[in-house]
């Protein structure tokens, strides 16, 4: 029964908002077209900037518009008290905005990572020592995107989710220059062949390990909740 | 205080002893119970908790302290199963804007079973609504008619109402009652609803339950509440002290006139009156607002005198 009430409820949240997906799964086609078109023609670095930010801006900004939609504007117009007067508890709310939001994003973030691989070393833009580090890149970013999830899930604020992203785009940037500065991961960055030495696995563990529990403990948390509306 | 005593039906709600704080409010020991088949009114000032009963009645709210089953499920513990009998509708309720009454109808028909689409077919003609509008482009009251719909033709066994009619215009209004009431098809189905509308209350409770500051102040029968309660006009002409007697709920003196606001009124009333010197000039019943002012009055000056 509950089962069947998460299907529906992620099938609404999803036809809701497939039309933003498929928008930003052109503008993400577009950027990635883009990319492969300046490749060779533009200097490495305005190469690797530019790339990135095509990259990753179509997908970050696809799930933050994804998440606002379907969790915070759900309190913020209202529409909770009618999805909660239908026969689920906190926990099939929870579950469903988790399970729209999460595969999307994953799907997404799965895609850019591909094509920033193929970029990197199949094309041959950086050697194969590079790999654990841009591993972290983008592990870094799924862990940014799950606490922004999270937070709002458990808020479903505009203002703090919006001081969480704030957070997220200058701390992402941060951990970034902290592991590029970080002994054990740079000093084989240029090397031909991947070195997975200790610190790198444990980041990328922590990176995992971070994907995993924190929308865990949010639900966990929701759960917990006394009130819901 | 708990409607009523001796119940032939199965109760459709059975709150007990219910508390919740709030850092600005406090819900107090409320106790509600009515049978089913039957239309309990909930009637309170803005800000008396009605609406926060309600949502404790749909497992929204958890309470501090207290316990309630509806249609036998204990809330919030057992709402999923309760909510598959209940239909809610609430003013500050809100469908999908960019989404149309049909998306909203499918959406409901895909959880319910129990949907009726001659019924929902039904109402959308005698709510003259177009099931291709978009929620967007509507007005207030056909917001509500529509929520209306997608919960009525759901087929629930108890419908709660939280101030469905606030806002509303007299022919919406008179729309939405009448179809509250005729949902009221077999003697299984029971209506909880809240305003602070007295005419709306009148017109279709068959239980009322006035609420103040968090508390229930009385809830009764709606016959024994029009019955309980008389306005007795007397003159004073010798100026006499009034009878000291415990229904006696407000007096208003304008020199030799006296008006004597009573409850739980008995035929032997106005005898103690006039043994004291007293001229009865009329006795009235009381509309509903005025039996809700007279209670709210009374628990103001008992909350005073609580203070003192």
């Amino acid at each position: 029964m509950s089962n069947s009430i998460i299907a529906q409820l992620v099938k609404k949240d999803f036809l809701m908002t497939r039309n933003t997906i498929f928008i930003f799964c052109l503008i993400t086609l577009a950027s990635v077209a883009a990319i492969y078109m300046i490749f060779g023609h533009v200097p490495k670095v305005v190469f690797l900037n530019l790339g990135f930010t095509l990259l990753i801006a179509p997908a970050i900004t696809c799930a933050i518009v994804l998440l606002m939609k379907t969790i915070v504007m759900e309190k913020q117009k209202s529409t909770q008290l009618f999805i909660m007067s239908l026969p689920l508890s906190i926990r099939e709310f929870t579950t469903a905005k988790l399970l729209l939001n999460l595969p999307v994003f994953t799907i997404f973030w799965l895609g850019i990572t591909a094509v920033a691989f193929y970029f990197s070393f199949g094309l041959g833009l950086f050697p194969y020592g590079s790999v654990p580090f841009i591993t972290m890149i983008f592990l870094g970013i799924f862990v940014a995107y799950v606490v922004i999830l999270s937070i709002a899930i458990l808020y479903q604020s505009y203002g703090v989710t919006v001081i969480t992203m704030l957070c997220a785009e200058l701390g992402t940037p941060a951990y970034l220059w902290v592991i590029a500065y970080s002994e054990p991961i740079n000093s084989h960055v240029y090397e031909s062949h991947m070195v997975w030495n200790s610190p790198a696995i444990a980041i990328v563990a922590t990176q995992i390990l971070l994907i995993i529990l924190v929308p865990l403990i949010a639900w966990h948390i929701q759960n917990k909740k006394r009130d819901f509306v | 205080m708990s409607v009523p005593d001796s119940l032939s039906m199965p109760l459709a709600i059975e709150c007990e002893d219910i508390t919740k704080h709030y850092p600005h409010f406090m819900l107090r020991d409320v106790k509600l119970s009515f049978e089913q088949g039957s239309v309990m009114g909930l009637v309170g000032p803005n800000g008396a908790g009605k609406s926060t009963i309600l949502r404790i009645v749909m497992g929204l709210i958890k309470p501090d302290s207290g316990s309630i089953k509806v249609l036998g499920y204990s809330m919030p513990n057992e709402q999923i199963a309760a909510k598959r009998n209940i239909g809610f509708v609430a003013e500050d309720m809100r469908l999908y804007e960019s989404e149309t009454i049909e998306f909203h109808i499918n959406f409901i028909k895909s959880i319910f079973n129990s949907w009726d689409d001659q019924y929902a077919k039904k109402l959308l003609h005698r709510f003259d609504l177009k099931k291709e509008q978009k929620i967007k482009g509507m007005s207030h009251g056909q917001r509500i008619k529509a929520i209306l719909l997608l919960a009525l033709a759901r087929r629930p066994n108890l419908l709660v109402f939280d101030e469905p009619t606030t806002g509303l215009d007299p022919v919406v209004r008179k729309e939405v009652l009448n179809e509250m009431m005729n949902s009221l098809e077999d003697e299984t189905h029971s209506i909880l609803f809240s305003s602070h509308n007295t005419l709306d209350v009148e017109q279709i409770s068959d239980y009322i339950t006035f609420i103040y500051d968090g508390r229930i102040i009385e809830s009764r029968n709606k016959e024994d509440f029009m019955d309980g309660w008389r306005r007795l006009r007397l003159t004073n002409m010798n100026n006499v002290s009034l009878p000291n007697l415990s229904n006696i709920k407000e007096i208003q003196q304008s020199g030799r006139l006296c008006t004597v606001t009573l409850n739980n009124y008995e035929n032997s009333i106005p005898e103690h009156f006039t043994n004291a010197g007293l001229q009865i000039n009329n006795i009235e019943r009381l509309t509903l607002e005025e039996i809700f002012l007279g209670n709210v009055a009374h628990a103001k000056g008992a909350g005073k005198e609580a203070i003192v």
